[in-house]
């Protein structure tokens, strides 16, 4: 196992507990998000007959039943679970699911957080039966890219240093070469890009904590940014009055063996 | 005393143990899935099984 420690797998518990009850506002991007990964589905001609849902925070459950294919949902935070988003409270990394028990496997913007991924792929490999899907989305690298690059540039500019605020995603090359490593057949990563228009710039933070999506890396700075920083940064991602910000996405697909 | 809410036994067929993948015990009268392998115990709170390690119970030895 990875001895690499990157996030804070209770700040991401805790994050994922305080978006349980405020899903409400993110949740047409959430949905619209996993209806575009699960369209995959459709293209594979396949008919599947039991699913696992790792992190689909209610997005991809109902989905996946309408296709009639029956669900087991899991998430790390209790809240989101009793929230009922979910069946069981498991962690990404130690995953409570035995060998070969189900022919579809879809990890919905869940996996980013995780400290050891290809430990987690491995895993959900073994629970794959032979022929079954492993199907993901991530944020790629450049996911949140203007944000990081703003943040960075507003506290050198106030304090001479800067603290990551905005999470380490992996490069696409990364994600392939995982799938592949972790015993998938037909290991495919793919990009997809969605860009995400605000109007107000405190909305996209705003948005960020609603999804549970805030930063959870160790090594985050953990007194509140000063409010000069958020104010310096956001200000210089404005252009003509509007916040784009993009969300590069990879969809991961990998076949059971 | 009321009933513990029972856990869904499609639930249970596909559970393990997150640290060993060894079998689970079910345990109805206290709500927990116990791993004798692991020596823990995972709580059931309100039918939902709580399968993470920090949660669970150490069995004495």
């Amino acid at each position: 196992m990875s001895e690499m420690v990157i996030f804070d797998r209770a700040a991401v518990a805790a994050h994922r507990d305080r978006a349980a009850a405020r899903l409400g506002r993110v949740r047409p991007v959430l949905d619209d998000l996993a209806s575009r990964l699960l369209d995959r589905l459709d293209d594979t001609g396949r008919v599947f007959a039991r699913a696992l849902d790792i992190g689909g925070r209610g997005a991809v459950t109902p989905l996946l039943a309408a296709r009639g294919i029956a669900v087991v949902a899991t998430d790390l935070s209790p809240r989101m679970v009793a929230a009922g988003h979910g069946d069981v409270v498991a962690d990404e990394e130690f995953l409570p699911f035995g060998a070969a028990c189900f022919d579809l496997i879809v990890a919905h913007l869940s996996l980013h957080w995780v400290n050891d991924l290809p430990g987690a792929l491995v895993q959900i490999r073994r629970s794959l039966k032979p022929e079954g899907l492993f199907l993901a989305s991530m944020p790629l690298l450049g996911t949140l890219g203007g944000l990081r690059a703003a943040l960075i540039e507003a506290e050198a500019a106030l304090t001479g240093g800067a603290a990551p605020r905005v999470s380490p995603f992996p490069e696409l090359a990364d994600c392939a070469g995982l799938l592949q490593r972790a015993g998938f057949a037909l290991p495919i990563a793919e990009r997809e890009t969605i860009d995400f228009d605000y109007a107000d710039p405190l909305a996209l933070l705003r948005d960020l904590r609603d999804a549970g999506e805030t930063n959870a890396t160790v090594a985050r700075a953990r007194r509140m940014p000063p409010r000069e920083l958020l104010a310096m940064a956001l200000a210089s991602m404005v252009m003509d009055g509007r916040l784009v910000v993009r969300l590069d996405m990879a969809v991961l697909t990998g076949w059971g063996s | 005393m009321t009933d513990p809410a029972p856990i869904d036994p499609k639930l249970l067929e596909v559970l393990v143990c997150p640290l060993t993948k060894g079998p689970l015990v079910y345990d109805r009268a206290n709500s927990e899935l116990i791993s004798e392998r692991a020596g823990l115990a995972f709580p059931i709170r309100d039918g939902i099984p709580i399968m993470l390690i920090d949660e669970a119970r150490k069995l004495d030895a």
